[in-house]
């Protein structure tokens, strides 16, 4: 079908009926030795992501992510971690001047002023000159901010106790009935805070695994031990005897006899 | 002098109006929806009944278990949370045990060295009896503390509010 | 055969110049690793695109048995990765491709700024990719809720936290992911499941096609 001026079209689409050109082009026009990006190149790419792929797969088959035990929003001795390309973040609102009275200017100015600088680097470096060099300034900056960040994020890392981020999130299943009024009364307000919300450990030890006797328990519950206060006078007779009756009963279970956990509806 | 419109312009205004009725007839319901928790009136919390007498409270602080109803949503669940309780004068004061620095749960006395002190276990935070923050430990501010009432001798519990004694 | 059926539809639609323009453009000595080493610098955008497209591919097989509710969204978690055969693989491959696609996305940025390729006529690109680390870093943040953890949990509570403290309108903030003034709770889980598959998605979808649309049509930075 003909229109206008010559063209033709397929049918009485829009689309011009044409002989195709050869598309491929002559690349001696090209300085240097360019290659066609399909396949050549492709091919490179390609296999850069094979010898990524294989290391991303050995990765996640020797390290499982982690999962730790059902959030338990009462379990208030639990010491927050956030993922860690945010600990520097979270670094930086420990400093003196960055919390306190002043935690807007570690949550909120300087991440705004790090961000906003990121995103205008194209006008607040608009000079011509690319070469890293020939810019100390841009170059000096984004040193330093990279530095303050690998600084902090270490020192996050180091300050932080692994030890008991691994004991107080564990999956533990175990017998502890959560709803036993023992449970509920005594152990949630004076136990849990140090031996953690399921009394798995937390920055005191695990109270599920050992096999303890309540003669045992009473004793450390009476008068205490290293960091651990003694409940003597705190407590009545009667609490201490309920709560070292409860703590030697408690013993690891499978998951299907946890009574720990809460179950999904059946 | 008057300007004319022309079809063309007549015709884009009325492009843009009915495309903003069209965007506006969209977004405004799902923008309501979305919006809806800034609107919510947080409900006004009752006074939670607790199992200990007035009469027994003393200067000592002792922590005092209440039970409340958590609406979150469709999501009701009984909730247990606890408040340093005791006595200054006539006046009955309950302190929330969350500690301001990260939210670990403080305790009266439980540092050997600071007897008269409420102390967290998690960074050696410190507060002196009224709930203030004590100088160089890390807490931001002083500890929460709760409404108190009386029912029949009982003390009851309510929202909970900014420390007012320091 | 393939090629009758390729010339018949490209008769109708004239498909040719579309994937010649991607398959036939030059890539210069300068960003090719086989002739200078430290060209594989010029890898790490390709390995982000890379790992995202390992993001979203996981992302949808996870949702096949994954529920955002606060009593089952652990155990839905649990089931996957130990019952269900190749769990720990696909829930690895989503869990640590989160990591590894914020260093890919660092490591892309620093090569952008020290290589000068942000500058003038490229700006528009280099504010379209910091939106990518923003929008990447949401992603991050949102889906580290969904497994609904003890340090999810937690880790949620400290960065809503960190929102509450914007001057005047941080409760709000706080309020609106959260979905409740004081709770985090059912409604802050779907609120943050939403976030996370459906609206931050598709805000990257659009970048990234922004992004590469500009890349084909401005070629890359020549060497320095």
């Amino acid at each position: 079908m003909k229109h206008g001026k010559g063209l033709t079209f397929v049918g009485d689409s829009r689309v011009q009926k044409y002989d195709k050109p050869k598309l491929n082009r002559d690349y001696s026009e090209f300085p240097g030795r360019t290659e066609e990006f399909y396949p050549d190149f492709l091919l490179k790419e390609w296999m850069a992501g094979a010898v990524f792929l294989i290391g991303f797969l050995c990765l996640t088959v020797a390290h499982p992510a982690p999962l730790e035990r059902m959030a338990d929003p009462t379990d208030t001795g639990y010491i927050p971690l956030p993922d860690w390309y945010f600990l520097f973040l979270y670094q930086i609102l420990k400093y003196t001047y960055a919390s306190g009275p002043f935690n807007v200017v570690g949550a909120i100015i300087i991440p705004g002023i790090a961000f906003g600088a990121l995103l205008l680097a194209p006008w607040l470096d608009g000079k011509k000159e690319r070469h890293w060099k020939k810019r100390p300034v841009a170059t000096g900056m984004m040193l330093i901010a990279v530095g303050i960040i690998f600084y902090t994020t270490w020192e996050s890392v180091a300050y932080h106790d692994w030890e008991q981020q691994n004991q107080q999130g564990q999956i533990v299943f175990s017998n502890l009935d959560a709803e036993d009024p023992v449970f509920n009364d005594l152990i949630r307000t004076n136990c849990t805070s140090c031996h953690g919300g399921e009394l798995a450990g937390g920055s005191g030890p695990n109270l599920i695994e050992p096999d303890l006797q309540p003669e045992m328990v009473e004793a450390f519950v009476r008068s205490g031990s290293g960091e651990m206060p003694a409940f003597e006078g705190q407590l009545t007779d009667e609490e201490i005897t309920a709560i070292s009756e409860y703590v030697a009963g408690l013993e690891l279970t499978s998951k299907d006899e946890a009574s720990n956990v809460e179950e999904s509806a059946e | 002098m008057s300007q004319k419109v022309t079809r063309r312009q007549f015709l884009n205004y009325s492009l843009m109006g009915v495309g903003s009725f069209m965007a506006a007839g969209m977004i405004l319901p799902m923008g309501r929806f979305a919006l809806d928790p800034l609107f919510k009136e947080s409900s006004a919390s009752d006074m939670i009944a607790t199992s200990v007498k007035v009469a027994d409270i003393t200067e000592e602080p002792v922590s005092v278990d209440f039970t409340f109803e958590q609406t979150d949503g469709w999501y009701v669940s009984e909730v247990t949370d606890f408040a340093w309780v005791y006595k200054e004068g006539d006046e009955i004061i309950a302190l929330s045990p969350v500690c301001k620095h990260l939210g670990c749960t403080v305790s009266w006395a439980s540092d050997a060295s600071n007897p008269e002190r409420f102390f967290c276990p998690c960074h050696n935070g410190l507060y002196e009896k009224n709930g203030e923050n004590v100088p160089g430990t890390p807490p931001r501010g002083p500890l929460d503390m709760y409404e108190v009432g009386e029912s029949d001798g009982f003390l009851t519990i309510g929202a909970i509010k900014e420390n007012e004694l320091v | 055969m393939l090629n009758r059926i390729y010339d018949w539809i490209d008769d109708r639609i004239d498909i040719t110049p579309i994937w010649r323009d991607v398959a036939d453009h030059e890539v210069p000595e300068h960003v090719n690793p086989a002739y200078h080493f430290s060209a594989f610098v010029y890898c790490f955008g390709g390995l982000t695109f890379f790992i995202t497209v390992i993001q979203i591919l996981s992302g949808m097989f996870l949702t096949m048995y994954y529920v955002p509710d606060i009593i089952n969204a652990w155990n839905s978690v649990y089931f996957l990765q130990q019952d269900v055969a190749a769990g720990v693989i696909v829930r690895g491959m989503h869990h640590w491709g989160a990591s590894l696609v914020v260093v890919m996305m660092f490591l892309h940025t620093l090569r952008v700024f020290f290589t000068g390729a942000y500058k003038s006529p490229r700006e528009l690109n280099w504010v379209v990719g910091v939106l990518l680390f923003a929008v990447m870093l949401g992603l991050a943040f949102t889906g580290y809720l969904l497994p609904w953890d003890m340090k999810a949990l937690f880790a949620t509570k400290v960065g809503l936290d960190i929102a509450e403290s914007v001057p005047f309108i941080g409760e709000w903030i706080k309020t609106l992911l959260a979905g409740d003034a004081t709770i985090i709770g059912a409604q802050t889980l779907t609120r943050f499941f939403a976030i996370h598959v459906f609206f931050l998605p598709a805000a990257l979808f659009v970048l990234m096609a922004i992004h590469f649309i500009l890349i084909r049509r401005q070629g890359i930075a020549g060497p320095l």
